[in-house]
């Protein structure tokens, strides 16, 4: 099957598995995420989450298993044929193209997408495009700094960003990967409120370790540990899982939305 | 427009208006040899010029250029000498068997990043210079073959050659502009805008959907293309071809001008350029260890200058003129973006 | 023919074992302070110009063995503090200034010692007969004599502190910083180390090879060729690979010119590259 479905699940894994050296990173994960809800991933350290983007999103191959998007099989696809399927991801590491300025880091994002790049014309002429730009670039609050090279911005910014690239690409599914480490709590709450928008129209799988924004945000959680999934489900049932409590959920700041999960 | 902008164009102005008088200024202010002296410049600031496409604007470093340059060099000659074509066809053989040897190539270089890129460029070009030393009926070694130049042009009676100084300098400066020109409407195409996010962060671009490889081989053989023109012209110029000017030596000083230059800057090949080859002529009539001079040069520009004199030029242009907080603020990026953010 | 090829791969065998010297000195500079030497091949050359100077100053060549590293050491610390450290962590800027480097060593030698080639005579003369040939002894004293050199550069990689430090960078830079080890010194030592050993090389080689400014511009490309199929980071793969390679090319020689010798090498280089960049042979790698 080569069409994309809209009534599969957005994202399905059959026994994927990715070893390195002796150790097994994703042990024959199978998982099965459905359409229109915010999933999210959580998971002790070395639990296998980024490895997992990376397999998905194509960065890595992996050493067994399958992967399909949206009905068909993208198991085996370079990352830029992935990205092309409408597969977009943020590193855990936040990267964007530092020395081009915002606009021009959105510019190129929407322009990717093009089979032809033409190489004469200039790209300012490229109207549809620099209109794209400009209305993301208000989207995501950032039109002051249009012109600023993107390694001169703050880390919060930075992540802003990110999301603004994600956005212009039209992306059928969002991978984000801990998109709000190292941010200051007002930074936290300004990329929660835009991710929580952009989860209305499109399909956003998050990998987070900051419990408050988990519990906060996600329709479902999945638990990772150990390269398998432990449990999924609601954030309430996660929240009461015994097993997901003892393998992960061990911090004491943690227990209090734990708590307010359970008792909302 | 910011102020600096204006003073660069103005500056271009001025240098355009200079270089079409070249002819009959110079003679009438120093001498005429240094017409020719000007006219080499072009040629090998079109070489460091492939050099600065490559690395400035998609990050890969060639240090085997030369061997582009030396295909379009021996296209020419060989052309000529051996298969006894006219201008025209000779020229364009220099040019397409550059960009054949830059194509198959750089399907397997472009595989590579960072050193083993390098460090394969200079392989191949090590490569097809032993074999252009071996093949010495073919190629004259190091020694190199000589021609006679058929003409450029002929209609009717008259007869345009590069034996006419004159014509000769026209020829490669329109040459050289040109190919400058292509590169500035590539730079600033969307094209050149996927180079430049390459460049940057090229595990990102692949994850906006760019095909990585495929974009850097296009830079590729359009590098080679550039190195081609240069050796093909190199060749009209001197009516000589020779395989040492495919040792890595070569390719490497023409790192050292688009570095020197500026790297990511449109001008920066012919700034590293002609300062490095003004002091080869200047010093060498008095002194003959100037190569002394050119490694000095290259390692105090390289520690005080990171991003070469261009870059180093309109960092003190934006500190003068503009006050705009962008502008400050580029010009302290980290030091490892030693490169400029406008092309 | 059978003499020949015999006289070309003890040869190339002796070579090998210099260049496994010269190879390591550049092996331990690209791996440690991430820098691509262009300069390396001077170095050798520096090594069999100061080889000639202090015969030439004292009549006596043996103590060059022992003058010249420390000449080097000293030059390669210096060089490392004035030109490398300024531009530490631009990798591109220190391809420029060591092909900066190399012209500058070149100019001060052919200022200095002049553009003519010159011999040295070795000082051990004369020939032993060996498996039906009469070979050179001072050739197997060079060989001999560079053995040792790799084994106490290897011992002295395991056992000594600066060694361990050495060891510990180029393992994993971050942790060994965090562990106190003082990045800065271990990357002068380095240099230092990498232009001793190359110096050491062209020592050994003076009485073998000509003494000529140019002297290092050939090696160059054999240096890399080794460090890239032993493997970056690989030094006893490296010095393998030089052995090997050396070895190989002297016995090509024998049936064909040395131009199609180095070629096989080149090509053997960049099939490496490409197939198996970690280089052919297994061990610690980057």
């Amino acid at each position: 099957m080569t069409e994309l479905v809209e009534t599969e699940p957005v994202l399905r894994t059959e026994n994927l598995t990715k070893r390195f050296g002796g150790l097994t990173a994703v042990d024959n994960l199978s998982l099965n995420l459905p359409r229109g809800r915010l999933q999210a991933i959580i998971g002790p350290n070395g639990a296998g989450k980024t490895t997992f983007f990376n397999l998905v999103s194509g960065l890595l191959g992996s050493d067994g298993g399958r992967v399909f998007f949206l009905g068909r099989e993208i198991t085996g696809l370079k990352p830029h044929e992935i990205s092309r399927l409408g597969i977009k991801r943020t590193l855990q590491i936040k990267s964007v193209f530092n020395q081009l300025t915002v606009a021009e880091n959105l510019w190129v994002t929407r322009q990717a997408g093009n089979r032809f790049l033409h190489p004469f014309r200039a790209a300012s002429r490229d109207l549809e495009t620099k209109a794209r730009v400009d209305q993301t670039i208000e989207q995501i609050g950032m039109t002051a700094l249009a012109h600023r090279p993107a390694g001169t911005l703050s880390y919060g910014d930075v992540a802003m960003l990110e999301i603004g690239m994600a956005l212009i690409s039209e992306p059928r599914l969002l991978l984000l990967d801990e998109p709000t480490c190292g941010m200051s709590p007002a930074e936290t709450e300004r990329a929660v409120a835009k991710i929580r928008e952009l989860a209305r129209s499109i399909d956003i799988v998050i990998i987070e370790h900051d419990m408050e924004v988990v519990f906060g945000m996600a329709d479902d959680i999945t638990v990772m540990a150990q390269g398998t999934v432990l449990a999924t489900g609601s954030p309430k049932e996660i929240a009461s899982d015994e097993r997901v409590r003892e393998a992960y959920l061990g911090r004491p700041e943690d227990e209090d939305y734990v708590e307010e999960a359970v008792h909302a | 427009m910011s102020g600096r902008i204006i003073i660069e164009r103005c500056v271009l102005l001025a240098f355009a208006a200079f270089m079409l008088t070249v002819p009959w200024s110079v003679p009438a202010l120093v001498n005429t040899f240094w017409v020719s002296v000007i006219a080499e410049i072009l040629i090998w600031s079109l070489f460091a010029a492939s050099v600065n496409l490559l690395f400035g604007y998609v990050g890969l470093l060639s240090f085997g250029q030369a061997l582009f340059f030396g295909f379009g060099m021996y296209g020419v000659g060989i052309g000529i000498d051996q298969l006894h074509l006219s201008f025209w066809p000779a020229f364009g053989l220099g040019i397409f068997a550059a960009m054949l040897m830059a194509l198959v190539s750089g399907i397997f270089a472009v595989r590579l990043t960072w050193h083993y890129f390098a460090i394969i460029t200079v392989v191949f070009s090590l490569i097809f210079y032993f074999l252009a030393v071996t093949m010495k009926p073919l190629t004259g070694g190091d020694d190199g073959i000589n021609f006679t130049l058929p003409p450029t042009f002929s209609f009717g009676g008259t007869q345009w050659s590069f034996t006419n100084a004159t014509f000769q300098y026209f020829f490669i400066l329109a040459t050289v502009t040109l190919c400058f020109y292509l590169m500035h409407l590539v730079i600033r195409s969307p094209l050149g805008k996927a180079f430049l996010a390459i460049r940057d962060n090229d595990v990102r671009a692949s994850l906006i959907g760019l095909n990585v490889y495929l974009l850097r081989l296009t830079a590729f053989v359009m590098a080679g293309f550039l190195a081609g023109v240069a050796g093909a012209l190199f060749a009209f110029f001197g009516r000589y071809a020779s395989a040492s000017y495919m040792f890595y030596h070569v390719s490497g000083e023409a790192v050292v001008w688009a570095i020197v230059g500026g790297a990511g800057t449109l001008f920066g090949p012919i700034v590293g350029t002609s300062l490095f080859i003004i002091i080869r002529e200047l010093v060498s009539t008095h002194w003959e260890h100037h190569s002394l001079i050119v490694g000095v040069m290259a390692i105090v520009v390289v520690i005080l200058a990171p991003k070469g004199l261009v870059g180093l030029w309109r960092d003190g242009l934006d500190r003068l003129v503009t006050r705009d907080d962008s502008k400050a603020a580029a010009a302290k990026l980290p030091a490892d973006s030693k490169l400029r953010t406008d092309p | 023919m059978m003499d020949t090829l015999l006289l070309l791969a003890m040869n190339g065998l002796v070579w090998g074992l210099i260049i496994a010297l010269i190879a390591l000195g550049l092996s331990i500079i690209f791996g440690l302070l991430d820098i691509i030497n262009i300069a390396h091949g001077d170095f050798f050359m520096v090594g069999t110009v100061l080889a000639w100077a202090s015969l030439e100053a004292t009549g006596n060549f043996w103590i060059g063995f022992i003058m010249v590293p420390l000449i080097c050491l000293v030059l390669g610390a210096l060089i490392q503090v004035t030109v490398i450290q300024p531009i530490r962590g631009v990798a591109a800027l220190s391809i420029v200034a060591t092909f900066g480097l190399s012209l500058i060593l070149q100019e001060v030698v052919r200022m200095t010692f002049g553009a003519t080639p010159r011999r040295i005579l070795p000082p051990i003369s004369g020939t032993v007969p060996l498996f039906g040939i009469e070979y050179e002894v001072y050739r197997l004293f060079a060989a001999a004599l560079s053995l040792a050199a790799l084994v106490a550069f290897f011992l002295f990689l395991q056992h000594t502190k600066l060694g361990i430090w050495m060891r510990a960078v180029r393992h994993d830079r971050d942790t060994a910083i965090a562990m106190g080890v003082p990045a800065q010194r271990v990357y002068v030592v380095t240099f230092a180390v990498g232009f001793a050993l190359a110096g050491f090389g062209g020592v050994v080689a003076a009485p073998i090879t000509t003494v000529d400014f140019r002297g290092g511009v050939d090696l160059l490309p054999v240096c890399f060729i080794a460090v890239i199929i032993g493997g970056l980071g690989n030094l006893p793969g490296t010095a393998a690979a030089a052995i090997l390679l050396s070895l190989l090319e002297g016995i090509i020689q024998s049936v064909a010119n040395p131009t199609v010798a180095r070629i096989s090498s080149l090509v053997l280089m960049s099939a490496v590259l490409l197939l198996r960049p970690q280089g052919l042979f297994k061990g610690h790698v980057r």
